[in-house]
């Protein structure tokens, strides 16, 4: 008959067999991580980049240990809020692939709060890092990096006096043209004009007669793509053909497709990274893997989309198996990644670096002319 | 000068809103119920002019007006399943269901499309070539005179069509009275997809037409909508003269107006006038007095 001292060590060496095969399980337990991104509607183009980006990363899991759903969150908060909860009843969720469409990830952070699970994103809009969430980390530069970039690279490089800023009326435009006016005016060449225009806006003219008539010396785009066009094809065919600064749509390989080479003379934009622009063996890699996967050119969305689950995986493959785990890998770890090194500020912003590229009027592979590190002396 | 480039602008823009807004009073007429899905009609012809240019030779000058008589045979077919699929089998239904199918619709097509050709910005090709011809200060796009020029051609075939032909005056009696049309041995099923098959058939010329200067996204659809809305109820529910006359004001609030102060503005001076409009003339700049079609 077992004596009471021996009853209770069967008893702990029972406890702790249990908890080793608990953490044994934990450990070969496959993740999820959901990939929610709008993939309709006018943010499609991004998205779908936003998509590749994620996809590409999670294909190169050799094994089943991370499991991954794409889900449309179209254009709406209330589907994205749907797609993410839904997307929480999934199997080990340690971390979220989060839509780029800010207004989107306004209303999916106070839910990631709630369930405590990490999203990364490639958002620009400012605001998604200034709640206080510990669950927000995004992987591209957002305003406060590119717009210093973009109004720096105009004056200091291009000795721009008076630059005529148009910008679009949505958040993000709204967003953008705030950081870049106040860093033109920090730079002593403040706006000779601002105008907003609607994405619904077809005819550039009127906008275009005005920054004529102001004196412009430069022109500034914050704006989406198709916009973005519509404004340089405009311009050149008025025979306008000041110097052009655009932001990040300009970058992408789809928007330079609407414009003739010619017209892309003297047209530089402000971006994360330009991954067909060549001149790095690993990024010239990730290009030719993503060319050979989605039959399409990558961009930067797609590049910082991909950076951003290698870091994932990384502390997945590192031991991180929990969404706190993951969390605190996002918070305190720096990243190598393809288009640049990823450090948190404190509050999610991952992302540092901008470039500046130029077309040269050739062709519509445009150059990096100008790397802005670390711009502010977060990481 | 400036003026007159800011009226050449605004012509082009409005002939090709105007071609929108009348396929979309066609099937308004014949059916009595808004058609939601045809602001995604004109981006389905948009895509189609796309998808069609592939297959024309590079070295071709005029690949637009040669696509164009292929656009409107196939979007007129497209408008005719368009109406088997989402008006014949639920007309006996209360307007609010049309309502819901062609909204149903529209997302297919943009949805469909988006699957299709990516959620890009594309353009199609200009219907008689590039550049244009200066005079002093004025440009003048080969592409914008070819827009007037095309619209001018199809609405007054339309027109042609509808005031000269037997056809037409079926097409009218049915829009006007459907039941005593009937009543005289018009097949109503018939006119109804003819009238779907004209409408989508100048959508897809709109498309075509706005797609090279513009550029076409799947997601176009709903703001072409909402302007073609925006011109029948400026110009008279119902009217074909009305709805020219409406998309020529939108057009010109977005050039001229815009020009003159912000485009925000502009948009938001045209609303102002649509509720002048509705407050003092309720028919519309060209529509009938109310009660006095029945």
């Amino acid at each position: 008959m077992p004596t009471p001292s021996s009853l209770l060590a069967l008893i702990g060496v029972a406890c702790g067999a249990f908890a080793l095969t608990n953490a044994a399980s934990a450990q070969s337990k496959p993740v999820t991580i959901p990939v929610l991104v709008p993939l309709t509607g006018f943010l499609s183009l991004e998205g779908t980049s936003q998509r590749n980006g994620a996809d590409l990363a999670l294909r190169e899991v050799a094994d089943d240990s991370v499991r991954y759903d794409v889900s449309d969150t179209a254009t709406s908060p209330e589907v994205a809020v749907n797609a993410l909860e839904r997307a929480m009843t999934g199997d080990n969720v340690v971390a979220v692939v989060a839509p780029m469409l800010g207004t989107q990830m306004l209303a999916l952070v106070p839910l990631a709060d709630e369930f405590k699970v990490p999203l990364v994103t490639v958002s620009g809009t400012a605001k998604i890092t200034e709640l206080g969430s510990p669950n927000v980390y995004r992987f591209f530069p957002g305003d406060v990096v590119v717009k210093q970039a973009h109004a720096r690279y105009a004056v200091e490089e291009l000795g721009i006096k008076k630059p005529a800023v148009v910008f679009q009326t949505t958040a993000y435009g709204q967003s953008g043209r705030v950081e870049l006016t106040r860093n033109l005016q920090a730079l002593g060449s403040p706006p000779v004009i601002e105008e907003a225009i609607d994405v619904s806006v077809k005819d550039m003219l009127p906008v275009l007669s005005k920054v004529r008539a102001a004196g412009a010396d430069a022109l500034l785009l914050h704006l989406h793509a198709g916009s973005t066009a519509l404004v340089i094809k405009q311009a050149r065919a008025a025979g306008i053909n000041l110097p052009i600064i655009a932001g990040s749509a300009m970058h992408q390989p789809q928007t330079a497709a609407l414009l003739e080479p010619s017209e892309l003379a003297g047209v530089c934009a402000e971006s994360g990274s330009s991954p067909i622009s060549g001149g790095n063996p690993k990024i010239d890699d990730f290009a030719k893997r993503y060319r050979a996967a989605f039959d399409s050119e990558p961009d930067a969305f797609a590049l910082g989309q991909y950076d951003a689950v290698r870091m994932i995986l990384a502390a997945v493959n590192a031991g991180a198996r929990t969404p706190d785990a993951i969390r605190q890998a996002l918070a305190n770890n720096s990243h190598d990644g393809l288009a640049m090194r990823y450090r948190s500020d404190g509050k999610g912003n991952m992302a540092h670096d901008a470039v500046i590229i130029c077309y040269d009027g050739a062709g519509r592979t445009p150059n990096i002319v100008k790397r802005y590190e670390n711009v502010t002396g977060a990481r | 000068m400036f003026a007159a480039q800011l009226a050449l602008n605004a012509l082009a823009l409005g002939a090709a809103y105007a071609l929108v807004a009348i396929g979309f009073v066609l099937v308004l007429n014949a059916t009595t119920a808004v058609n939601f899905g045809h602001g995604d009609t004109v981006v389905a012809g948009g895509f189609l002019a796309v998808a069609l240019a592939t297959l024309m030779p590079g070295e071709l000058a005029v690949p637009g007006l040669v696509l164009l008589p292929a656009i409107l045979a196939l979007m007129a077919l497209f408008g005719a399943l368009m109406s088997w699929l989402v008006y014949l089998p639920i007309r006996d239904r209360p307007p609010v269901t049309t309502f819901i199918t062609t909204i149903a619709f529209g997302i297919i097509i943009a949805n469909g499309v988006n699957a299709l050709f990516g959620g890009a910005p594309r353009s199609a090709p200009t219907l008689i070539g590039g550049g244009g011809f200066s005079a002093g200060e004025l440009f003048l796009s080969r592409q914008s005179v070819a827009i007037v020029g095309v619209s001018a051609v199809l609405i007054a075939g339309l027109a042609l069509l509808l005031n000269r032909t037997q056809l037409g005056r079926q097409l009218r009696a049915c829009a006007q009275d459907p039941e005593m049309a009937q009543a005289v041995g018009i097949h109503l099923t018939r006119m109804t997809v003819i009238t779907f098959a004209l409408a989508a058939a100048l959508a897809g010329a709109a498309g075509l037409l706005l797609a090279n200067q513009f550029f076409v996204t799947p997601s176009d659809g709903g703001v072409l909508m909402l302007k073609a809305y925006i011109a029948v109820t400026i110009g008279g529910w119902g009217s074909l003269r009305g709805a020219v006359a409406g998309a020529l004001l939108i057009a010109a609030f977005e050039v001229a107006v815009a020009s003159q102060i912000s485009q925000p503005v502009a948009e938001g001076l045209l609303y102002v006038t649509l509720f002048i409009v509705l407050f003092f003339r309720p028919q519309g700049l060209f529509g009938e007095p109310v009660g006095q079609r029945a």
